[in-house]
């Protein structure tokens, strides 16, 4: 029963109830440097973000050892951002949770497995992120735990295209 | 891909200058020129040398100066081998791993006066400090630097001294200087800091030592030793399949010592929550503290990222 979403009101909601937007892009070259804000950043099917540590064929992130095509391009929910300020007093920046792409409005827990478009581009979610006790490393914040479960989503790249600072995010039916 | 996790910061060496005295500073920068990671005054960077050395030095340019690091390297010709490296194997374009930076000094808004004393090539961990004070002017700092005859870094160092911020004494002329008369009275707005030889770290401690902790701030320049759970205990890690024996250090991860024996662990988190490194065990006690495994998983398994052990000896299902 717990294998796949019904086909009745759950996926209905999930699927009719968001319309989102894309508010940063950030990318680094290589494991441990800071990330830089982009106004835009380019996707490329298959590969990743030109210019990014994990694009495929670069290969110099912390995890690139381990290739994983759902590490293309990453999500994080700027609600989360706010969430960690409010109940756990922590100010972290979309520069610092070291995901590509600040969003707002967009589920992102429920895309598992989904397809939807980010500005032009056709994204399918391959699983959440997972913090990483690096990332605590980084930024000298205790964030390890309030992350658990909000850490963001790891997504292929079906279409590219160029992403850009205020882009919708939508459900691809 | 590489075959193994990245765990430095890849920089490549962009500029070496003979700073005399044996001295060469060290400019090591993004191979994009990218931002490094950023550092606090007084910190330090480990350097992953060729022949598996690993040596520790302090970041002498201001922390504001983000796209570098440079640090000042004396050649020991009878040192353990890491100066001699750099001075006589490293050129420009060479790749260097290093570390995150680490240590030194958060800036308090409420030091109005930093009292720094180093000795010889010990100025090193002040210079950023210095740079950062000097930037910033926040507080007022003296500097004395304590030397035989030769000022390292001489021509770095020359408007300072100068200025009198940074003032020389020389033991080959006037003997060692009374460090208490060089602290003075210190107060809860003064920090004092040391770094230099052994015998002169010690001198400081012990003129400090009667110094209201409260009141007076001690920083002492040398690497922090790894951070240390004070109940933990070395163990033996045996491998059942392997037949292979491993110690662990206090403190150390079952994880980190797995992989200097060699031995590939898959891992994502480190931090106990992934389930990458799930390994099996068979005998012995040990503390889980990871938050993935059930009760009855952690009868036969736990996560070697953060798990420890309760008895001398654990046996692995590896
Ligand atoms: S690496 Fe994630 S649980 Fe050990």
């Amino acid at each position: 029963m717990l294998d796949t979403i019904s086909a009745g009101a759950a996926q209905g909601a999930a699927q009719l109830g968001w319309t989102g937007v894309v508010r940063f892009l950030h990318l680094t070259p290589r494991a441990f440097l800071p990330m830089r804000a982009a106004e835009t950043i380019t996707l490329v099917a298959g590969k990743g973000i030109e210019g990014d540590r994990y694009m495929i064929g670069r290969e110099e992130g912390f995890y690139s050892h381990k290739p994983e095509e759902g590490r293309q391009v990453t999500l994080f929910e700027l609600e989360t951002l706010v969430a960690l300020k409010r109940d756990a007093g922590i100010e972290l920046g979309p520069e610092e949770h070291r995901r590509n792409v600040t969003v707002e409005g967009v589920p992102l827990n429920h895309l598992v497995g989904r397809r939807f478009w980010l500005g032009e581009t056709l994204l399918e979610a391959t699983r959440l992120s997972v913090p990483c006790r690096h990332i605590e490393e980084i930024t000298g914040k205790a964030i390890f735990d309030p992350l658990i479960n909000r850490s963001g989503l790891n997504c292929k790249i079906l279409q590219g295209g160029i992403v850009r600072v205020g882009d919708t995010v939508r459900n691809a039916a | 891909m590489s075959a193994r996790p990245i765990t430095t910061v890849k920089t490549v060496v962009a500029g070496i200058e003979e700073a005399g005295a044996g001295i060469k500073l060290f400019t090591l920068a993004d191979p994009d020129r990218w931002e490094l990671p950023p550092f606090k005054p007084g910190a330090h960077i480990d350097l992953h040398l060729p022949n598996a050395l690993v040596r520790t030095y302090s970041l002498c340019n201001d922390p504001a100066d983000n796209t570098r690091y440079v640090i000042a390297v004396k050649r020991e010709a009878d040192g353990r081998g890491g100066s001699r490296a750099l001075h006589d194997e490293i050129g420009i374009g060479d790749v260097i791993g290093v570390s995150l930076p680490r240590g030194g000094l958060e800036p308090q808004a409420r030091i109005a006066r930093y009292v720094f004393l180093a000795g010889g090539i010990g100025v090193t961990p002040f210079l950023s400090m210095v740079r950062h004070l000097e930037r910033t002017r926040q507080a007022d700092f003296t500097l004395h630097l304590i030397v035989r005859e030769e000022v390292p870094l001489a021509t770095h160092l020359g408007s300072l001294v100068e200025e009198g911020r940074i003032i020389v004494h020389r033991t080959s002329r006037s003997g060692r200087p009374d460090l208490a008369a060089l602290v003075g009275e210190g107060g809860s707005e003064t920090m004092v800091a040391c770094c230099g030889p052994e015998s002169m770290t010690d001198d400081f401690e012990r003129v400090t030592a009667a110094w209201p902790a409260a009141s007076v701030h001690i920083e002492r320049f040398i690497a922090p030793p790894p951070v240390i759970d004070p109940d933990a205990k070395p163990f033996t890690l045996s491998l059942a399949r392997s037949g292979a024996e491993i110690e662990v250090r206090a403190g150390q991860t079952m994880l980190a010592a797995l992989q200097e024996g060699g031995i590939d662990i898959a891992t994502s988190c480190c931090g106990g929550i992934c389930g990458a490194c799930k390994v099996g065990w068979i005998e012995g006690k040990p503390v889980h503290r990871d938050r993935i495994l059930s009760p009855y998983e952690r009868e036969r398994y736990l996560m070697v990222c953060v798990a420890g052990s309760d008895a001398e000896r654990l046996v692995l299902d590896l």
